[in-house]
């Protein structure tokens, strides 16, 4: 790692010293050292390595606040363990912000004391942003959409081709030529997004939905030029890229003049684009929900029916952090599963204090991989608890560090997301 | 009044100076700006933040560790309740025997809470990798200053010590931890108001 320069210093420091409201000062002065929220952090539970305490990942950002911010910090460091900025340090940062938090939040919900321990590691990772020490693979994630407009770089002709097959699979199973996915088309309802993923890897996902639109009667259209839900410059802590990717998700609205922006299921990119976004532009986006909400809101309206009896087996829900416990999304997809299967099964716990599937944060795409497995000990245990032989979960992110659960664990378990479980289970008139 | 009392009362102003000059602060700088679409009511969630939420069946942090939970609740009763037999007594108010019975067994039984919250402190391994000198310090001060609450309602000839007591308590109030009196309605403020705007707060049950 590059060793560290006075000015890469003082460029972290600005982040703890430009404080635009009261939210930082308070995490940073918050927190009491009581260590009751080791328990609620997936990496505490499966390491049960002290430095893996919540507290102390907050610790490693309140620590150099005091060392350079505060009387105390400054007069007599050794007091309150404040901590200089220095190669040593930066280290341990990257290992526990970047390499040891999934931003999960449950942490947040459970402290004693209500630290915003995930807001502080954000601002952690964008003091090591300033810095210049993003974790390779993470940064050429956030480089490949502010190059190609996707996070995975996949080109326009791939995309094409792809969506030309799965519409072609779309018409075949309906048998129905007017079932089409729309392309680029101005003034729909609908503009849809998805996550980079879904092309590449589970294209299947992309079909159902679309047949999900052509049940509903929706008006509809995919952007083939800003489809990317994902905002990866939110994990990797840096404000300009973030604002670019918001920016252009915004300006692609704007320039299809679509009613509403639906966000794929992508728990990151909901909170990337329902949350977050407006702030990076500071401006409000037009309505943009997820299509979790939009599905059931397909239901409650009549516009979709589905036969439960067409869903075998036992099926549980994993809830994303990002959508779940960060976005309030807690019943839309209980009320979905219900519509679609005969046999639902909570996990324990479930809701907002549900366990992280351990591949948020951005681990997916960082080698942190041993790691990433060992913390989804928790998710196995709890997926296999259920009995359930298929695990629903709104989230692509979530999909793909299932899959790995499943074979890693030996679970056995059919992962789907929520619009393939529907799709599958569709009455179509 | 005593010079005791007087050194008292110095250091309460720098205290509370001290402590104001944060609030202050705090204030100015106000509350964070959120430019997206509010799904829920930002004051019902700071309600639940302070009510619901602190609910120890709703927080990990309590119902996983009921003993050493209940232990700082009866500390933190017994210092607000200490602080004010504190105020009471350095104003030479002269409190009735029922109420020196009560406030000196609420003391003890907060120092009592915070010596085995010390003892915690000390002997639990990830604990004591996560604590700094201020963390035994403060929890020390604090301990002390609920047993001489305690034995100076009992026995007024401690009263000069319990002063001196007092004075350095709240003279290292504003330098670590202690702070927490202060940012720690902040901190469920700001948490109320975030899930709040989201929607996640209030819960409703899934
Ligand atoms: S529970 Fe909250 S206050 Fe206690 S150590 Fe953890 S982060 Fe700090
Ligand atoms: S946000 Fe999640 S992974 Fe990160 S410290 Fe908290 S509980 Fe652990």
């Amino acid at each position: 790692m590059e060793k560290i320069t006075d000015d890469k210093i003082r460029a972290g420091l600005e982040v703890l010293k430009n404080l635009h409201d009261s939210k930082l000062l308070t995490q940073l002065n918050s927190c009491v050292h009581c260590g009751l929220c080791a328990e609620s952090c997936l990496y505490y539970l499966t390491t049960k390595e002290a430095k893996m305490i919540p507290a102390n990942k907050v610790d490693m950002v309140a620590s150099i606040y005091r060392r350079y911010f505060t009387l105390t910090g400054k007069i007599a460091p050794g007091l309150v363990n404040a901590r200089e900025l220095n190669d040593k340090t930066i280290d341990e940062l990257t290992d526990l912000l970047f390499g040891s938090c999934t931003m999960c939040g449950r942490c947040v919900k459970h402290c004693s004391i209500g630290v915003d321990i995930e807001y502080v590691i954000r601002t952690g990772r964008e003091m090591l942003a300033s810095m210049g020490y993003v974790p390779e693979s993470l940064q050429a994630t956030v480089d490949a959409a502010l190059e190609s407009g996707n996070n995975m770089a996949i080109s326009d002709e791939d995309f094409l081709d792809t969506l030309e097959w799965m519409e072609e699979e779309l018409q075949d199973e309906l048998n129905d030529p007017k079932a089409v996915i729309p392309l680029n088309q101005h003034g729909k309802k609908v503009l849809y997004t998805l996550n980079p993923r879904e092309p590449k890897f589970f294209p299947l996902s992309i079909s159902a939905m679309a047949k999900i639109f052509h049940a509903a009667k929706e008006s509809w259209t995919l952007s083939t030029k800003m489809y990317d839900i994902t905002n990866y410059a939110y994990f990797s802590g840096n404000p300009e890229h973030s604002r670019i990717i918001a920016q252009r998700m915004y300006d692609e609205m704007q320039n299809l003049g679509a009613e509403k922006l639906v966000l794929a299921e992508c728990g990151h990119g909901a909170r990337a684009n329902r949350w977050e976004g407006p702030n990076y532009i500071k401006k409000a986006f037009p309505e943009t929900i997820t299509s979790v909400e939009l599905i059931a809101a397909y239901f409650k309206e009549g516009r979709l029916k589905a036969d439960s009896n067409l869903t075998e087996g036992v099926v549980t829900l994993h809830d994303p952090c990002n959508l779940v416990r960060g976005g309030g999304i807690v019943h839309e997809q209980r009320y979905i599963l219900k519509q679609v299967a005969k046999d639902f099964v909570e996990m324990t716990p479930h809701g907002t204090d549900n366990f992280c599937c351990g591949g948020g944060g951005g681990q997916l795409a960082m080698d942190y991989n041993d790691r990433r497995m060992q913390i989804a000990e928790i998710k196995a245990e709890q997926i296999r608890k259920t009995g359930a032989g298929i695990v629903v979960t709104p989230c692509h992110n979530c999909v793909d560090q299932l899959s790995q659960i499943n074979y890693t664990y030996k679970l056995n378990v059919q992962i789907k997301t929520i619009a393939e479980i529907v799709a599958d289970a569709l009455i179509l008139e | 009044m005593h010079w005791y009392q007087w050194i008292a009362s110095g250091a309460v102003a720098i205290c509370l100076i001290v402590f104001a000059t944060h609030f202050v602060r705090l204030i100015r700088l106000g509350s964070p700006k959120d430019y997206s679409k509010k799904a829920g009511s930002p004051a019902a969630g700071i309600v639940y933040s302070f009510t619901s939420a602190m609910d120890p069946r709703n927080k990990e942090s309590a119902f996983l560790h009921l003993p050493i939970y209940t232990a700082g609740i009866i500390f933190h009763i017994a210092t607000f309740a200490s602080l004010i037999t504190f105020f009471i007594l350095l104003a030479n108010f002269q409190p009735g025997p029922s109420f020196q019975i009560a406030a000196a067994l609420i003391a003890f039984s907060g120092s009592l809470a915070g010596l085995i919250i010390l003892i915690k402190r000390s002997l639990d391994k990830k604990l004591r990798w996560l604590s700094n000198p201020d963390d035994y310090i403060s929890n020390l001060l604090v301990t002390i200053f609920q047993l001489f609450t305690g034995l100076t309602l009992l026995l007024p000839v401690l009263y000069p010590a319990y002063m001196l007591l007092a004075a350095l308590l709240f003279l290292y109030m504003p330098v670590g931890k202690l702070k927490h009196i202060i940012y720690f309605f902040a901190a469920r403020y700001h948490l109320g108001l975030f899930y709040g705007w989201r929607n996640v707060w209030p819960l409703r049950k899934a």
